[in-house]
């Protein structure tokens, strides 16, 4: 199959590197450190997912970072209504249902533009990130919103882990990502990403509803966001108006590294685990081998471009 | 396998680069986090930034390894980028290679507590340099500048030279520090009863953040003749606006930070005083407090560095010499 002969190299890279930093590292490769890099890739990979179906049809979203800050302000803001002393499911569910409601809304909004304006995806989304920043920094004038402790179902979410050994992030993490190889790898909506994606108007032409499809898209991919904003919520036991900013770029490194490619109609879900796990490899194998942080960078910014060289290789 | 050949190159490049950055071993994951008494050099240390875009933190890390290297172990230094997602991981990370001790310097106060609660369970000494951590419980100490003496410090100053000053501050009132320095500045006022406190504003704890509002206090109170900015950046601002206000000798500046910009200014006479913070010397103390810890002696909780008010008198021995006062 096509999609798993493009995996072949990523996986070897990936393997490669685990293999380089067991050798500087010792004990790089124990299970412990492992499960701790999944955990650390889980929201990076979430935002990556959806960032993929964007990119994949031609478009890109800009704005998951600021929305993910705003969907952590607006449930911890219902979760901290009215100061209740205990929990109650009822208003856990209020509040992770207010944050992904609002989410959607801004994805519906990037998507409607998307596909009923000619106004250009990079620049829509530039200004829903700008509204949705300024939208999360309303809260508490700015400041970091903590979540009470009696909160254990929602802290949960991002702190606790499943028979002590899965962190509930990567559970959701996997789950996402079966949802999602799925939708786009096996169904017609995903076919139909792919066709959008490599030729839009060839698409048009052979029927496909290709506003709906891009709606649904943005969509999903902030849906995506807003989940991966309540697990970082969770996990920083507070939420913070200003974070998630450059997530947005961590996410399309991620879907690139993993073989997106941003004239759209290439690209796979594995593909962006794939990227994603690699980016993570790289950001805790270079921090526990001590090197500098100016190296990291660097670094970084070279399997970027490798990856995005081997992408526009492999099209000639 | 031409066309792979990209991927390789970089593999290749981080095989290079790594070592050559990395001359000692790492620490081993498998090994259990060192013991206390154990003095033998080449144990791992960790230190986490808010951000390394600050010559204060990089005056501080300065002062950390300064005191790590001469012990024979090694410090790494990660940059968190204002990114309190990444500041977790870079830690725990740390934790889980067994770090001797990690020091931290939080983006968000409350928003590392999950990682306190992991270096706690794995028996890693956390030491927090210059901002607080909510749960102080979770770690070994904190060590920052003595903040409200940086104020008091700044208000017996501006009594010398104007017993009647009719002041407004320029906070940043978010920070706990500023927040601190406040407090002490209005604790010490407090003492002279020539002194009046207009008014308070955010100056937002920046030159571009201060300019604006010092223009407007300025034409909202003509008799205003005194300003308290809580760091040098603002002061440096409000600095601006007097000056283009023409006020410049009506009107008397006194901050906090010790930055080589103010000791320029306080030369030219633009600034009266700032009351220095050592950040090198907070670095040096807190890795002396991790020291004394591993070799089992008790250290306190909350461990304050003095700052020093420089004015013009003593502005040059300061900037070839900074020393904190005794």
């Amino acid at each position: 199959m096509n999609t798993a002969k493009r995996l072949i190299p990523l996986i070897g890279a990936s393997i490669a590197l685990m293999v380089l930093f067991r050798i500087l590292v010792p004990g790089f490769l124990n299970p412990e450190n492992l499960v701790d890099l999944v955990q650390q890739i889980s929201v990076n990979a979430i935002i990556a997912f959806g960032m993929t179906f964007c990119i994949l049809i031609g478009g890109i979203d800009l704005s998951v970072g600021a929305v993910l800050a705003v969907v952590g302000t607006t449930a911890v803001y219902v979760l901290g209504y009215g100061e209740a002393e205990t929990q109650s499911l009822f208003r856990f569910f209020l509040a992770v249902g207010a944050g992904l409601t609002v989410a959607v809304l801004f994805g519906a909004f990037n998507g409607v533009c998307a596909a009923r304006t000619k106004m250009p995806p990079f620049i829509i989304t530039l200004a829903t990130m700008m509204v949705a920043r300024g939208a999360a920094l309303r809260f508490n004038q700015g400041r970091p919103i903590s979540i009470p402790a009696h909160e254990t179902l929602f802290l949960g979410l991002g702190n606790g882990r499943i028979a002590g050994v899965l962190p509930v992030p990567v559970l959701i993490m996997l789950v996402i990502l079966i949802i999602s190889a799925v939708l786009l790898h096996r169904t017609r909506f995903g076919q139909h990403l792919y066709g959008i994606g490599g030729n839009r108007e060839a698409a048009r032409f052979t029927g496909i509803a290709v506003g709906r499809a891009e709606i649904t898209v943005y969509i999903l991919c902030a849906l995506f966001t807003g989940i991966a904003g309540i697990i970082a919520t969770s996990q920083l036991y507070s939420a913070e108006p200003a974070s998630g900013a450059g997530f947005e770029l961590n996410a399309i490194a991620a879907a690139v590294v993993g073989g997106t490619s941003f004239t759209g109609g290439i690209g796979s879900i594995p593909g962006t685990f794939i990227g994603a796990i690699i980016i993570g490899t790289l950001d805790k194998g270079l921090n526990q081998a001590g090197v500098h942080f100016s190296y990291q960078y660097i670094l970084k910014g070279l399997v970027i471009l490798a990856a995005v060289y081997f992408d526009v290789r492999r099209k000639r | 396998m031409n066309k792979y050949l990209p991927l390789f190159v970089v593999i290749l490049n981080i095989a290079l680069v790594v070592p050559g950055c990395n001359q000692k071993p790492a620490g081993s994951i498998d090994s259990p986090p060192p013991a206390g008494k154990e003095t033998s050099g080449g144990r791992l240390f960790g230190v986490s930034f808010q951000t390394m875009n600050n010559p204060f933190f990089v005056e501080l890390n300065a002062g950390l390894l300064e005191v790590i290297e001469a012990h024979g172990d090694r410090l790494v230094t990660l940059d968190a980028q204002f990114n309190s997602l990444k500041q977790k991981n870079d830690c725990s990370d740390l934790v889980l290679q067994g770090a001797a001790g990690i020091f931290l310097n939080p983006v968000n106060w409350e928003g590392i507590t999950g990682t306190l609660v992991h270096a706690k369970q794995k028996g890693i000494p956390v030491v927090v340099v210059d901002a607080p951590v909510k749960d102080a419980d979770l770690v070994l100490c904190q060590v920052a500048s003595d903040n409200v003496e940086a104020g008091r410090l700044a208000a017996r100053a501006l009594n010398e030279v104007r017993p009647d000053a009719k002041v407004v501050i320029l906070h940043q009132s978010v920070n706990k520090a500023c927040i601190d320095r406040v407090d002490g500045f209005k604790e010490e006022m407090a003492k002279f009863p020539g002194m009046t406190l207009l008014d308070t504003q955010e100056g937002k704890g920046t030159t571009e953040g201060a300019r604006p509002v010092m223009r407007d206090l300025l034409s909202r109170f003509p008799e205003v003749n005194a300003v308290f900015p809580i760091n040098d950046p603002s002061a440096l601002g409000a600095i601006s606006a007097i000056e283009s206000a023409g006020k410049l000798d009506q009107v008397t500046v006194v901050t906090v930070d010790g930055s080589k910009e103010a000791i320029t200014a306080i030369r030219a006479g633009k600034m009266y005083s700032t009351s220095a913070q050592f950040p090198r010397e907070i670095g040096r103390v807190s890795a002396q407090k991790l020291y004394e810890h591993l070799e089992g002696k008790p250290v306190e909780k909350d461990v304050k560095i003095p700052v020093k008010l420089i004015t013009k008198e003593n502005a040059d021995a300061f900037e070839t010499a900074p020393e904190p006062a005794a």
